[in-house]
């Protein structure tokens, strides 16, 4: 026995810090480890070189690369891009494939985290050695990426991403936006609180490249119209407890409150402005509130809910209702906005592949740079000199009762909105 | 006059808050510190457990329709049975060992439980959609999740004070705690000590989870979060301190509550660790610890 009794309350700090470290550390190590759905080349066959195989003759599958956030915190919308990732390669695949040759969509888990994702794919393209890549989940993860799609000279269809800042430094030639841009996103949001006269406005966001692209764009916007901004705050990635900050927010007297959020931080604002008896005459939330999932996880608090979208399932684009009924097949669930996005984006590659006729990077970018195309989502893809989307159609949704209804702008709207949201202790 | 009177209530209420936060941390600071004072075992995996309990709630809550209270009659128990499998197959054969071995152990079991949860129930969050909404006391708003955590982290950690005061088995493990080697020469068994330390830490801490499914979201990863605020309670109320322990959990609840009210919520997610520094430089032994 013996040696047990010589540990001190020293020896316990020294530990505990010790042990802190180790999470730490860990957390990063993690990352590493884990690897998606990847499939491994099948041993003796042939790799095609990179990105510049030229299709003709070779029967080997065309691949594609990307990594998607299925992990961590934005793990819920990722799914949706994966899938829409998926169910394009399915339909590709039963339509001949690309060129002729089969695609194999390589995906990889970056845990929601930067240079996860900026790692995997550099692996993507000098291990894999992937033919194309299609773009991550997130704002933050593809800034990161971007610098790899650069370096190795792969476009990038930013499937996933919209903060200005992707493009407004005007140095990246290959990265292509797929909808409007973050700060763009509260437009419908904030004329229709300044035609209810509302004259205060509070923002808050989290603390990463899109949510803070959001929010610095609502502002500005805010302030154009008028509109008092009365508190401007950020919280961390993975938050939780956001309830001094409500309180602020409600002792500021904010008749609006826009959350520059995504799923998870969406629901919490609902939920904790609920508790504390906080009541907004509006509220609205970027990412989160025009996702299914923030009814199913709401009910009816989701009400009254206002969100930008970039897509609904009702709209009458080229080949959407198509693409519903697919998504649904496969999946068993209603495609969201960044489904749609995945699938918009894969459908202007295709096109770009198409056109060229080879698996030439240099000439996919110059087409993917002038290129005009209609595709799921409203309006066109355009893109400005910088590789920004500008052709693309933002939306505002509100929930009322179970469902979704587009409210904004007139020539998509379905409805009109409903307002002022009733106080918390007067809904039934 | 009015702006100073809301200024107040405002203070008041973020105050409140916190402190009703705080019992919960509570709760989890104590399992972790019982466990440690009777085994010299700093369990790494205490917040996984935690993140099992509210899984558990959520899954109960959800495909049952069960009240998360009532969850607790069986999550309590459920969460000791555990603990106690864990004690008996894992941890007993660390205790003892240099002190890496267990961090170790406790360190793969919380990656093993994470690993499971991420496979079993997916990264999506989570959250249990009972008692949302607030009752209004003299311009206060108390969330009723919040309360309801509160009274129920508050009566288990007194049960658990009271049994250790009072009850012959409760002194029992306090002795181990205090010193193995005699509580073993005076006739205590310690290794069921030990197995009943291990299982009432986890309880504890699956409890925690089931309230605080009720307040935040849930999922797999969420216990390091919570594991950071035990280690700094710990530091701060004093190693071995059950009364400190609680003060320290309360405290930490205020002053992020304040610290999120005052500057903002990134600097309110930095307290814990704040504290955890300043008392390792100040006061080593924590407020309420003795010095060696």
């Amino acid at each position: 026995m013996g040696g047990r009794d010589g540990l001190s309350r020293r020896d316990f700090l020294r530990l505990a810090a010790g042990a802190g470290g180790v999470v730490a550390i860990a957390g990063c190590g993690q990352s590493a480890a884990q690897t998606g759905r990847g499939s491994q080349p099948a041993a003796g066959q042939p790799a095609p070189a990179a990105g510049q195989s030229g299709g003709a003759a070779s029967s080997a599958p065309i691949k594609v690369g990307a990594s998607i956030s299925t992990t961590g915190s934005n793990a819920r919308t990722g799914l949706y891009q994966q899938e829409a990732y998926l169910l394009w390669e399915k339909q590709i695949n039963a339509r001949g494939g690309l060129l002729g040759r089969p695609v194999q969509m390589i995906i990889r888990d970056d845990q929601s985290d930067p240079s996860t994702g900026q790692k995997l794919y550099e692996q993507l393209i000098t291990d894999d050695k992937v033919d194309l890549i299609l773009g991550p989940y997130s704002s933050g993860v593809t800034q990161a990426v971007a610098t790899v799609a650069e370096k190795y000279r792969y476009p990038m269809l930013a499937a996933g991403a919209s903060a200005s800042d992707l493009w407004s430094r005007g140095d990246r030639k290959y990265l292509f936006g797929v909808y409007s841009i973050a700060e763009s996103y509260f437009t419908g949001v904030v004329e229709i609180a300044q035609k209810e006269g509302y004259r205060t406005i509070a923002v808050v966001s989290e603390d990463t490249l899109f949510p803070k692209s959001t929010a610095n764009g609502t502002v500005k916007l805010a302030q154009d119209k008028g509109l008092q901004v009365v508190v401007q705050e950020q919280y961390p990635q993975k938050v939780a407890d956001v309830s001094s900050l409500i309180q602020k927010v409600k002792a500021a007297n904010a008749e609006v409150l826009v959350g520059g959020s995504y799923l998870p931080d969406a629901l919490l604002l609902t939920r904790q402005a609920k508790d504390l008896d906080y009541n907004p005459k509006l509220l609205a939330f970027s990412v989160g509130a025009a996702m299914p999932d923030f009814g199913e996880s709401l009910g009816k608090d989701a009400d009254y809910v206002f969100g930008p979208s970039m897509w609904e399932p009702e709209l009458n684009t080229p080949g959407n209702q198509e693409f519903v009924r697919a998504y649904m097949e496969m999946f068993n669930r209603e495609p969201d906005y960044h489904s749609a996005a995945g699938y918009s984006a894969c459908q202007v590659l295709e096109a770009a592949v198409n056109a060229v006729g080879a698996l030439d990077n240099q000439r996919i970018r110059d087409w993917l740079s002038s290129a005009e195309m209609e595709t799921v989502l409203p309006g066109k893809y355009k893109v400005d000199a910088n590789g920004m989307m500008i052709g693309h159609d933002a939306i505002t949704v509100q929930w009322q009762g179970p469902n979704k209804v587009i409210v904004w702008p007139a020539k998509y709207a379905q409805g009109t909105y409903k307002l002022p949201t009733p106080a918390w202790s007067q809904r039934t | 006059m009015v702006g100073a009177d809301a200024g107040a209530l405002a203070l008041a209420q973020v105050v409140i808050s916190g402190l009703l936060l705080g019992a919960v941390y509570a709760l989890l600071a104590i399992g972790l510190n019982l466990i440690f004072g009777v085994m010299r075992v700093i369990n790494i995996a205490h917040g996984e457990l935690l993140m099992l309990g509210s899984y558990a709630t959520f899954w109960l809550f959800t495909l049952w329709g069960v009240n998360p209270i009532v969850s607790l009659v069986l999550v309590l128990p459920a969460m000791f049975l555990l603990g106690a499998l864990l004690q008996r197959t894992l941890v007993d054969r660390v205790v003892g060992q240099p002190l890496l071995i267990s961090l170790l152990l406790t360190f793969g079991l919380s990656s093993f439980l994470i690993g499971v949860a991420l496979n079993l129930w997916t990264a999506n969050y989570r959250s249990v959609p009972a008692f949302s909404g607030s009752i209004v006391v003299g311009g206060l708003a108390l969330s009723i999740s919040r309360v309801i955590a509160f009274v129920v982290a508050l009566a288990i950690t007194l049960a658990v004070w009271y049994f250790l005061r009072t009850t012959r088995l409760g002194k029992a493990v306090r002795a181990t705690s205090q010193n193995t080697e005699v509580a073993l020469v005076c006739g205590i068994d310690v290794a069921r000590i030990r197995l009943l330390a291990f299982g009432l830490g986890t309880a504890m801490a699956g409890a925690a989870g089931s309230l605080l499914a009720v307040i935040y979201t849930v999922y797999p990863e969420m216990g390091r979060t919570f594991l950071m605020k035990a280690f700094a309670i710990i530091v701060l109320g004093g190693l071995g301190s059950f009364g400190g322990a609680f003060v320290g959990a309360l405290a930490l609840g205020v002053a992020e509550a304040l610290a999120a009210f005052a500057w903002n919520t990134q600097i309110a997610e930095a307290v814990a660790y704040a504290i955890f520094i300043g008392v390792l430089f100040v006061r080593p032994s924590g407020l309420f610890g003795v010095r060696e």
